[in-house]
């Protein structure tokens, strides 16, 4: 029965990887760019939320009113003034500048909010739960997880049934054939950007209600986000999604068998589906 | 009158030589350190060196081969961890086992360069991360190296001060000679032109004939022996080692800092960047994060506007290679 | 036939980086007519197409359009003027149907499909498989078919000048035929054409006007069934290996 409990506490752990990895595929499908701040993007708004709930007593609904469009502004920042200058077939450049940004978002947050652990303060969300047979759930990861396959089956239509997702799907198979057809490739990035920080700023307020976050902890959720794409496969946010389970499970199933292996357990998961399966479990044939 | 055109291919200028001049002169200053330098200056020496070793590895890799790695501190870690093994508990005696260390990122590279080599460019970065990640983790969890407290380098302590000094500054000789040695000597052989066409193009390349994807495996091995080595010299002399200090992200943070402000894709830049990092190290590191947010920044700045780095602004001033790598064809007339 | 060209290129030089591909191009095209740009591989050809559309850095002077200096407009903003391409290696957009590769066109069109003179079921009926195929992924049609996606593609943005790059590439020739025939139509409904071709042939037959590039200049120009083989023999190699 633990083994039961803790897969279901893996996928709910997953419905919180999902909401960072689904940022992280949309913009590697579109640009092939991997923001190495991407993790702290995400710890920076969280901070930012937890700094604004102890100044506006606003609520957790209020919280994501305000940081979600604050996320777009970032994501439309970052664009405009990075990413849209180091984007091209070379990874180089996006890399090293993201991988500064990094280094210097981290050490930034470091001087404003110190090194200490914060989160929102408690609310009834954060603490309910109930019980299905013998298992307990908590009501926010179950409300996280229920966001984050709202969120993927959204992202997954618009992809697929709109002039937008069109033209995305377009400039990420060949940029020059889109611009040639009449889309504008900037203007697609920079829409894609501010989606995918737009819905990092949401995993922003549920990872700082689930648990505590600080300046330091970008990197992890970093790597989380990478291998839940490259273990469900990229180029597809349904495989994001579903690598966000399994590494959430891996994770948790690691976490019973010893406290110390959680998240190796995560790693060694990512590190066998690249040996046996390097396309992504969720991939199909060619 | 006919004219004879006479040929011959060049390769050292004036300033290739006066840049081997100094270096011979450094080096040899260097093993002679223990004779009129303090330890404090040393231990700076020895920390110098590492860094420039750790990023011209890094060069060779980014620069040359094409494959960003974050993830470099898996190889110091590794290297540093046989080394601390070898000595402390089996007996070996401590210089002869920093030159066995080296076996351990090589090993460990090799499978690693296989599973990553299917991910994409900015992905197979983020793997090496993981790599990393999987093994520090690994570490702490390992009783046998005492887990997550770390190690120390009891045995040490068997050689009088000066003996360590000694054994150190000509370890780091050879750290040099391998690493800065080494890349001088691939670039300027047959495979450095194909390594050169390899960083302008890859594809090209590989129409030319090049084996890109050979020619990477054994960079990304040599670059972790390399890499390795000086981890194992640096932690060496700091007696302790801990997982979350020998595998250290801080540690490709410092390789990619140096590289990028010296200058990437040549040996020169990956030597000034080091002199800029140490002494900027020196003067600003008690600033903490405030530092680091400036060395971030100028990361970024770098590689939006000034890719080339330190070395590529003095390249715009003159060509002047220290280490040339191009051949150039004089023709002298003979009446 | 008005006497303002509705395309023309003056002086036009560029290239890729520190590469320069193109010598000074004069070249124009009259509304409703077709011509056609042969030249060897590596001519500049492709080159010069992508300067054109804005894919490649050039002076705003050296490419008009309708009247206006347009040079250096960006590709997009090309296909709302007027102008569509089917580029060398139909560059289609893989991962997507065929339906889904023309509607990325007509969501970016100068004109609605309803507006337009090209919709999805005028192109089924000129190419029958494409509507047997509509729903399948780009990837699973062959070469020949692939190609008529191509030219739907570019069709749907309803363009004024049509830029064809080699669309006989690589295809059989009962399929080059069928895809020929559909010229006429398309410069029935007022579209102007330039083909770029390797096919002589292929290009005299098909155009009104023929220009012959090497290395980057325009070797030779004139009414395409007024040029002799010989001239242009000597136009499409240089003149030294022609007279050998």
């Amino acid at each position: 029965m633990q083994w039961l409990d803790a897969i279901v506490q893996g996928v709910l752990l997953g419905g919180m990887y999902a909401q960072y990895a689904l940022g992280m595929a949309l913009m590697f499908g579109v640009m092939r760019i991997v923001n190495i701040a991407h993790g702290d993007v995400m710890i920076l708004l969280s901070l930012i939320a937890v700094s604004l709930a102890g100044v506006l007593p606003l609520g957790n609904v209020g919280l994501v009113l305000v940081i979600v469009p604050i996320a777009v502004g970032l994501g439309w920042l970052l664009q405009k003034f990075i990413l849209n200058r180091v984007v091209g077939a070379d990874p180089l450049p996006s890399l090293i500048a993201t991988f500064g940004l990094s280094i210097a978002l981290q050490n930034l947050m470091l001087e404003i909010w110190s090194a200490d652990t914060r989160s929102l303060p408690n609310s009834d969300i954060a603490s309910a739960s109930f019980q299905i047979g013998p298992i307990y759930l908590g009501l926010l990861p179950v409300i996280v997880l229920l966001c984050a396959f709202c969120l993927t089956g959204g992202l997954d239509a618009v992809l697929r049934y709109t002039r937008f997702g069109r033209g995305l799907r377009a400039a990420a198979a060949d940029t020059e054939a889109a611009a040639m057809t009449g889309v504008d490739p900037k203007r697609i990035y920079a829409t894609a950007t501010a989606i995918a920080v737009g819905i990092l700023g949401l995993a922003a307020i549920f990872a700082a209600l689930r648990a505590t976050v600080s300046p330091s902890d970008g990197s992890a959720q970093l790597i989380y986000a990478f291998e839940a794409v490259i273990i469900g496969g990229m180029g597809s946010v349904w495989g994001a999604f579903i690598g966000s389970m399994v590494l959430g499970v891996a994770q948790a199933v690691g976490l019973r068998i010893d406290p110390g292996l959680g998240i190796l357990f995560g790693h060694l998961v990512f590190l066998l589906v690249l040996a046996t399966r390097p396309e992504g479990i969720m991939a199909r044939k060619k | 009158m006919t004219t004879i055109h006479h040929t011959r291919v060049q390769r050292a200028t004036l300033s290739s030589r006066i840049a081997m001049s100094i270096g011979i002169v450094a080096l040899v200053a260097l093993v002679a350190m223990p004779w009129w330098a303090t330890s404090g200056n040393i231990r700076w020496a020895i920390e110098l060196c590492c860094y420039i070793a750790i990023a011209q590895m890094w060069n060779l890799l980014a620069g040359y081969a094409g494959l960003v790695s974050v993830g470099q501190q898996a190889f110091i870690g590794v290297a540093g961890y046989m080394l601390f093994v070898l000595a402390q508990n089996f007996g070996v005696n401590p210089f002869v086992a920093v030159i066995l260390s080296m076996i351990a990122p090589a090993v460990l590279a090799v499978p690693t360069y296989f599973l990553l080599r299917r991910l994409d460019g900015p992905y197979f970065a983020i793997g090496t991360w993981v790599v990393a990640e999987a093994v520090r983790l690994a570490t702490s969890n390992i009783d046998y190296v005492n887990a997550g407290a770390g190690m120390t380098l009891r045995v040490m302590t068997q050689y009088s001060q000066h003996e360590r000094e000694v054994a150190f500054v000509i370890l780091c000789a050879i750290l040099l000679l391998v690493t800065i040695g080494g890349s001088y000597w691939l670039l300027r052989s047959r495979h450095g032109l194909a390594l050169t066409a390899m960083r302008d193009n890859p594809v090209a390349a590989a129409s030319q004939g090049v084996n890109v994807g050979k020619l990477r495996f054994y960079i990304f091995v040599a670059a972790a022996v390399g890499t390795g080595f000086a981890g194992a010299i640096y932690y060496m002399a700091q007696l302790r080692i801990t997982p979350s200090a020998g595998f250290d992200p801080f540690w490709a943070s410092m390789a990619i800092f140096i590289v990028m402000v010296g200058g990437i894709g040549s040996i020169e830049g990956a030597i000034i960047g080091a002199l800029i990092y140490f002494f900027a190290d020196r003067l600003f590191g008690e600033f903490g994060s405030a530092y680091l947010i400036v060395l971030g920044l100028l990361t970024l700045i770098i590689a939006l506007y000034a890719r080339g780095g330190v070395w590529g602004l003095l390249q715009k001033l003159g060509d002047h290679p220290w280490f040339p790598v191009r051949r150039k064809l004089i023709v002298e007339d003979i009446s | 036939m008005t006497d303002t060209p509705i395309l023309s290129t003056h002086g036009l030089t560029g290239g890729y980086g520190d590469f320069q591909a193109l010598f000074g191009i004069d070249l124009h095209l009259m509304p409703g007519e077709v011509i056609s740009l042969i030249g060897a591989n590596g001519a500049g050809k492709s080159t010069f197409l992508k300067s054109i559309f804005g894919l490649l850095p050039v002076d705003r002077e050296m490419v008009r359009y309708e009247g206006a200096a347009v040079g250096g407009t960006p590709a997009h903003k090309m296909v709302g003027r007027g102008l569509a391409m089917v580029p060398e290696g139909r560059r289609l957009f893989v991962g997507m149907t065929v339906e889904e590769n023309m509607r990325v066109a007509i969501d970016h069109a100068r004109l609605s499909e309803s507006e337009g003179q090209w919709t999805r079921n005028r192109l089924f009926e000129l190419f029958p498989i494409l509507g047997e195929k509509r729903n399948q992924p780009i990837e699973d049609l062959s070469g020949g078919q692939q190609q008529m996606v191509a030219i739907s593609r570019a069709l749907l943005c309803q363009p004024k000048v049509l830029l064809c790059d080699e669309i006989s590439l690589g295809l059989a020739p009962k399929v080059i035929r069928e895809i020929y025939a559909v010229l006429p139509e398309i410069l029935s409904g007022g579209t102007s054409i330039v083909l770029v071709e390797q096919d002589v042939t292929l290009a005299r037959e098909a155009s009104n006007r023929l220009y012959c590039m090497l290395e980057g200049r325009i070797t030779l120009t004139g009414n395409s069934n007024e040029i002799s083989r010989d001239d242009i023999a000597a136009a499409y190699f240089g003149a030294s290996n022609a007279m050998a």
